[in-house]
C-alpha cells in the first residue's frame, strides 16, 4: 500500500456510535491522521471526495438505495472494512428480523409506516457486496479499530480474533456469569473486546456475532440446564445473531 | 536485556542480496550482522523476524559447506510475514533467531545410496543437504534426486536444477502435476509418485530423505513402503504451526497414541520410525 | 517449625506491606471467589480460601507480557524487555506449590525462558495448607494435597496460632526482616500440624478411583477410544477455559504490536490454550488438530502421559479449576478418566 492511504467513513442505518468513538480517540485521532489521510467522515468534516483506497462502512442495509451506494463504494475503494455490529452482523437492527415486518413499522413510524421504503430484514453489509475486513462490537473497541488500520497502512491481515469471549474473561479473572446465576452468550461470541461488559460485572451480550465455528446447540442446552426457558434462550440469541444464524442457514 | 537473556529476542541481520525464483517463491541471501556465520546443519531452520509483523520459520536452505558466511532461505509469500519479507530489499533488516531443531544426520548417511524426495517447496530444506552432499560427493554412494512440483512455472533453483540434470555424479529425475499445452517440458508429467519405480532401491543400503506438502507423505511413505525400504532409513523433514522455536509455546506438537513430539525441539527432521505409529503425524 | 500468634502474623503481613521492599500479593476476595492481588491491607488477606480463581502462574508468565522491543529508523534495533516485580506471595496452597515446580522445570528445559525464571527468582512463596477445599478438587488424589517441597515459608492454621515451616533462606530472611515475635515450635505443635495434614487429605470429595501412577497407560489405551472422546467433547464450547486456569499450561500465542507511528513497537505473548481451535492452524490452511475430540483429547493426553513422558510429571495437580470454570461441565479429570478407565477396562 502506498505510502498514505486514503480513507473515507460511511454511516448506513446505525446509531453513528461507531463514528464517535473514532471522533473521540482524540490525541490517537492526530497520529491517525499521520498514517492515513481521511477525504470523507460526515461526522466531522464536510468535504467529501470519491478517491480513496480504504472504505470504512457504519450500519446495516435496508433498503435498495443503501444497497446502490455500496456498490459505488465497493466500486471506488481497494479495501472495504465494516465496522460496527450493524455493518458485520446486522446488528440491533436484525432482531426484528425474526418479527412481522407490518408490525415492526407500524411500532416504529406509526401511520406513517408505508412512507419509508424499507426491506422486512436489516442486512449486513457483506449481504451486498464483499467485505474484507471486519471491525466487530456495538460499538467497536477503539484499540481493535486503530490495530486494523495500523496493519492494513503496514500490509498485514488485521488479527480478528476467533475464539469466544470466555478467553479473554478467563484472562481478565472474572467471575463467570454462570456463577453468579446470570447467563451469558461468551462462549460462543466472538472475542476482541477483553471482555470489557464481563469486566464491568455484567455479561456478554454478543455483540461481536458468533465465532466461525460456534458449538450453539450445546449452549442452548447449557442455558436450558441452568434455568431458562427456551424462549428465554431464544431471545438471548436473536439479540444479535439472526442475521448470522439467517445467512448460516442460506448457506 | 542481552540476547543471553532471552530466548526470543532475535539478532538483527541484513538481506544480502534477492532472486525471484517463481511468481511466489524468492530467494534471500541474509547475512548476520555480528559477522558470524550462521552454524547450521543441513535441515534446521531459523525464526525469522520482520518486528511490526511477526515471526515465521524457515528452513536453512543453503549447504554448512557454502563459501562465505551468508546463508539463504527460499520463501513462498504466504502470509503477513513471507509478503512483507518478499517486499524487503538488499540492504534491509530482518532479524533472526537460531538455527533451530534437529538436522539430518550427515554421518549416518556417509557411505550410503541417498534417495531424495522432494515434493514444492519440500526442496528448501533438502537442498541444503543435495548441496552438502555434492560438495562432499565421495562421502556418498548413488544418489537420486527426484523433485516434483504442480507446474514447469513452479520448479525453484533452476539454474541448480539444470546443473543437477546433467551432473553425470547424480540420478535427477522431475515431475509436474500438470503441464499447460503452450510450456515445453520433457520431464514426467504426473504425481512424484509416479516417479518412485523407476527408481532402484537397495533396501540394504538406501537411505531416503522426503520433504514435501503435508499430504504428499502418506503416499510416498506407501510407495517406499511398497519398495521394502525399512522406516528406519527414512528421514521426514515435518511442518507445523510454530510461535516460539524453542520448545516452549506448545503450537507445534504432534501426537499420537505413544507420545506426542514438539516439532521444533525433536524435529522438523524426524526419523520415519519414530513418527510412524503418531496420528498426527502423517 | 515456628510458631506465630495469628495477630502476630497480621503485623507480619501489615509490615512487608509498609515496607514495600517488595510488592506483597496474597488471596482476596474477588466478587464471591478468590484472586491472587496486590495485598493493600493485611486484613484484606484470606487464608481460609478454597481455591483462586487463576493459579499464582500469572506473576511469572503474566496472561499478556512484552518479550522485546523494537526500532525501525536508519537501522534495525531489538531490545529483549523484561518486567520483573520481585514479590512476596501469600497463601499459596499445595497443589499450586507443586504445579510451580513443573513450570519452573518446563521454562528451564533446554533453552532456559528468562522472562519466567527471573520473575520466579525474584518472589518468595508463602504457602499456606487448605482450610477449607474446593467441591471441585481432587488434589489428594494427586497426592497434592500436602507438600514439603516448593515453599519458602508455609503456614498451617492451628487455631489461635500459626505454624511455620521453613523451606529455604529465603523463607528465612524473610522472618528475620520483618518478623518480631516467634515462638520454636513444641513437640505437640508438630504433632497437630501432622494432624492438620492428615484431615486435609480426607476432606476431598472428588477421587480417583486408581492410582495416578496408572495414567500414562491408561492414556495409551485410551487413546483411540474415538467415541468416548467424541461423546465427551460433543457439547465443548472450544473456549479454551480449561486452559486457560490450569496451573500446569504454559502455551503461548506471540504477536507484534505497532506503535501508531509504525516506526516502533513491541513483540509481546499471551496465554494460548490447545482447545481453541487455531491452536494447531498452520499458514496453507491445514489444521492439524481439527475435530472438537482431538482438541479435548489432547489436554488430556497432556496432563495424563505426554508432559509426564517429557518430564516425570502427572500435569494435573487436582485443583479442580477446570471442570470448575468449564460452562457445560464436560472438563472434570476425575469423571473423564474414572470413565476412561472403565472403558478400557
Ligand atoms: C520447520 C519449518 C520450516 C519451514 N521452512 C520454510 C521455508 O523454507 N520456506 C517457506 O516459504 N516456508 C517455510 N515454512 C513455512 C512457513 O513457516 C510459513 O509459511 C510461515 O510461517 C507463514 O507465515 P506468515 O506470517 O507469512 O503467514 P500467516 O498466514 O500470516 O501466518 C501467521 C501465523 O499464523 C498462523 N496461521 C496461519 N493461518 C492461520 C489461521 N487461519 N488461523 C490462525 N492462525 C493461522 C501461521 O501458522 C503462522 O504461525 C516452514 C515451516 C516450518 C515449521
Ligand atoms: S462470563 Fe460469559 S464470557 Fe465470561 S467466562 Fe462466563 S460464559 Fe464466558
Ligand atoms: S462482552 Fe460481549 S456484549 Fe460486551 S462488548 Fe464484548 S462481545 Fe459485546
Ligand atoms: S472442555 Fe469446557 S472449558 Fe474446555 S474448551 Fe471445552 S467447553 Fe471450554
Ligand atoms: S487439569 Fe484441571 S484439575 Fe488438573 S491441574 Fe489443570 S486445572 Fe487443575
Ligand atoms: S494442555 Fe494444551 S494448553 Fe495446556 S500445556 Fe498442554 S498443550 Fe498447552
Ligand atoms: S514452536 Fe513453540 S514449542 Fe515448538
Amino acid at each position: 500500500m502506498s505510502k498514505k492511504p486514503k480513507a473515507a467513513i460511511f454511516d448506513f442505518a446505525g446509531c453513528e456510535g461507531d463514528e464517535l468513538q473514532i471522533a473521540n480517540l482524540e490525541e490517537q485521532l492526530l497520529d491517525l491522521l499521520n498514517i492515513v489521510e481521511v477525504v470523507s467522515f460526515r461526522e466531522v468534516m464536510t468535504e467529501h471526495s470519491d478517491d480513496y483506497d480504504i472504505a470504512f462502512i457504519e450500519g446495516s442495509v435496508t433498503r435498495d438505495h443503501d444497497a446502490e451506494r455500496l456498490k459505488r463504494i465497493r466500486d471506488n475503494a481497494d479495501i472495504v472494512v465494516a465496522i460496527g455490529a450493524c455493518a458485520t452482523i446486522g446488528g440491533i437492527n436484525s432482531i426484528r428480523n425474526t418479527q412481522d415486518h407490518e408490525e415492526v413499522k407500524q411500532r416504529v413510524y406509526g401511520d406513517k409506516g408505508d412512507m419509508f421504503e424499507s426491506w422486512d430484514k436489516a442486512k449486513a453489509v457483506d449481504a451486498v457486496i464483499d467485505v474484507d475486513y471486519k471491525v466487530h462490537g456495538c460499538p467497536i473497541d477503539r484499540d481493535e479499530f486503530l490495530h486494523v488500520v495500523k496493519s492494513l497502512v503496514m500490509g498485514k491481515e488485521p488479527n480478528i480474533p476467533d475464539y469466544p469471549v470466555c478467553v479473554e474473561c478467563k484472562l481478565n479473572e472474572n467471575v463467570c456469569a454462570f456463577e453468579r446465576d446470570e447467563f451469558c452468550v461468551g462462549p460462543v461470541t466472538r472475542a476482541g473486546c477483553d471482555a470489557c461488559c464481563v469486566n464491568e460485572g455484567t455479561i456478554c451480550w454478543g455483540c461481536r456475532g458468533l465465532i466461525d465455528n460456534p458449538n450453539e446447540d450445546a449452549h442452548m442446552e447449557v442455558l436450558e440446564e441452568y434455568g431458562l426457558t427456551p424462549e428465554e434462550v431464544m431471545k438471548k440469541f436473536s439479540l444479535y445473531f439472526n442475521w448470522q444464524e439467517e445467512a448460516r442457514e442460506d448457506e | 536485556m542481552s540476547a543471553e537473556e532471552s530466548i526470543y529476542l532475535p539478532e538483527t541481520a541484513t538481506i544480502v542480496d534477492t532472486k525471484e525464483m517463481t511468481e511466489r517463491e524468492k530467494l534471500f541471501e541474509v547475512e548476520l550482522d555480528s559477522g558470524e556465520e550462521l552454524g547450521h546443519e543441513p535441515g534446521q531452520f531459523v525464526e525469522l523476524s520482520i518486528p511490526g509483523i511477526g515471526e515465521a520459520p524457515i528452513s536453512v536452505s543453503s549447504a554448512p559447506t557454502k563459501e562465505g558466511h551468508t546463508f539463504e532461505l527460499c520463501v513462498r509469500a504466504v502470509g503477513n510475514v513471507t509478503n512483507a519479507l518478499h517486499r524487503k530489499e538488499k540492504g534491509d533488516k530482518i532479524g533472526i533467531r537460531g538455527p533451530y531443531g534437529t538436522s539430518f544426520p550427515v554421518e549416518e548417511l556417509e557411505g550410503r545410496n541417498l534417495l531424495f524426495i522432494a515434493g514444492g517447496l519440500g526442496i528448501a530444506p533438502l537442498r541444503s543437504l543435495i548441496n552438502y552432499v555434492i560438495d562432499k560427493r565421495e562421502d556418498f554412494q548413488d544418489v537420486n534426486i527426484l523433485y516434483g512440483c504442480r507446474k514447469p512455472c513452479e520448479l525453484l533453483y533452476e539454474d541448480e536444477v539444470e546443473d543437477w540434470r546433467t551432473n553425470d555424479e547424480l540420478d535427477y529425475r522431475e515431475t509436474v502435476d500438470e503441464c499447460p499445452d503452450d510450456v515445453c517440458w520433457e520431464g514426467n508429467v504426473g504425481v512424484i509418485t509416479t516417479l518412485i519405480p523407476g527408481v532402484d532401491i537397495d533396501v540394504e543400503n538406501t537411505y531416503s530423505v522426503v520433504c514435501g506438502p503435508p499430504i504428499m507423505y502418506k503416499f510416498v511413505l506407501q510407495e517406499l513402503e511398497e519398495k521394502e525400504l525399512p522406516a528406519e532409513q527414512i528421514y521426514l523433514s515435518m511442518e507445523r504451526r510454530m510461535k516460539c522455536g524453542v520448545g516452549k509455546c506448545g503450537h507445534c506438537q504432534i501426537n499420537g497414541e505413544e507420545g506426542e513430539y514438539y516439532a521444533c525441539q525433536d524435529g522438523p527432521v524426524f526419523n520415519y520410525a519414530d513418527v510412524q505409529g503418531f496420528e498426527e503425524a502423517i | 517449625m515456628k510458631i506465630i500468634d495469628k495477630e502476630d502474623l497480621d503485623s507480619f503481613v501489615a509490615d512487608m506491606i509498609e515496607k514495600g521492599e517488595k510488592e506483597v500479593v496474597g488471596v482476596q476476595e474477588k466478587g464471591h471467589k478468590y484472586a491472587f492481588q496486590e495485598l493493600k491491607r493485611a486484613e484484606d488477606l484470606r487464608l481460609d480460601y478454597d481455591v483462586t480463581m487463576l493459579p499464582p502462574k500469572k506473576y511469572f508468565m503474566p496472561q499478556r507480557e512484552d518479550l522485546l522491543e523494537y526500532e525501525k529508523d536508519e537501522d534495525l534495533s531489538l531490545e529483549g524487555v523484561n518486567e520483573v516485580v520481585p514479590r512476596i506471595i501469600i497463601g499459596i496452597h499445595p497443589y499450586d506449590l507443586i504445579a510451580i515446580e513443573q513450570m519452573d522445570r518446563v521454562f528451564s528445559d533446554t533453552y532456559e525462558d528468562e522472562h519466567y525464571l527471573k520473575k520466579r527468582k525474584e518472589s518468595v512463596l508463602i504457602g499456606v495448607n487448605m482450610q477449607e477445599v474446593s467441591e471441585w478438587s481432587f488434589a489428594a488424589s494427586m497426592g497434592t494435597a500436602t507438600t514439603d517441597y516448593g515453599y519458602d515459608l508455609m503456614l498451617t492454621d492451628l487455631g489461635d496460632r500459626y505454624a511455620i515451616e521453613i523451606g529455604s533462606s529465603k523463607g528465612s530472611d524473610l522472618l528475620e526482616r520483618y518478623c518480631v515475635d516467634l515462638k520454636e515450635a513444641k513437640s505437640e505443635d508438630i504433632e497437630s500440624v501432622e494432624r492438620e495434614k492428615e484431615k486435609i487429605k480426607e476432606s476431598f470429595e472428588k477421587e480417583f478411583e486408581f492410582s495416578p501412577e496408572s495414567l500414562p497407560w491408561l492414556m495409551e489405551q485410551g487413546y483411540e477410544k474415538k467415541e468416548f472422546w467424541e461423546e465427551h467433547a460433543e457439547d465443548c464450547y472450544s473456549c479454551g477455559s480449561c486452559n486457560l486456569v490450569c496451573p500446569t499450561c504454559y502455551c503461548f500465542d506471540v504477536q507484534d504490536i505497532s506503535d501508531l507511528s509504525l516506526g516502533g513497537g513491541k513483540r509481546t505473548r499471551k496465554w494460548d490454550g490447545c482447545l481453541l481451535e487455531s491452536f494447531a492452524v498452520v499458514a496453507s490452511g491445514e489444521n492439524f488438530r481439527e475435530e472438537r475430540s482431538e482438541r479435548y483429547r489432547h489436554r488430556y493426553m497432556r496432563k495424563g502421559k505426554y508432559l509426564y513422558d517429557m518430564f516425570g510429571d502427572i500435569a494435573c495437580v487436582g485443583c479442580g479449576r477446570c471442570s470448575s470454570h468449564c460452562v457445560p461441565d464436560i472438563a472434570d479429570p476425575t469423571v473423564v478418566f474414572n470413565e476412561l478407565m472403565e472403558e478400557v477396562r
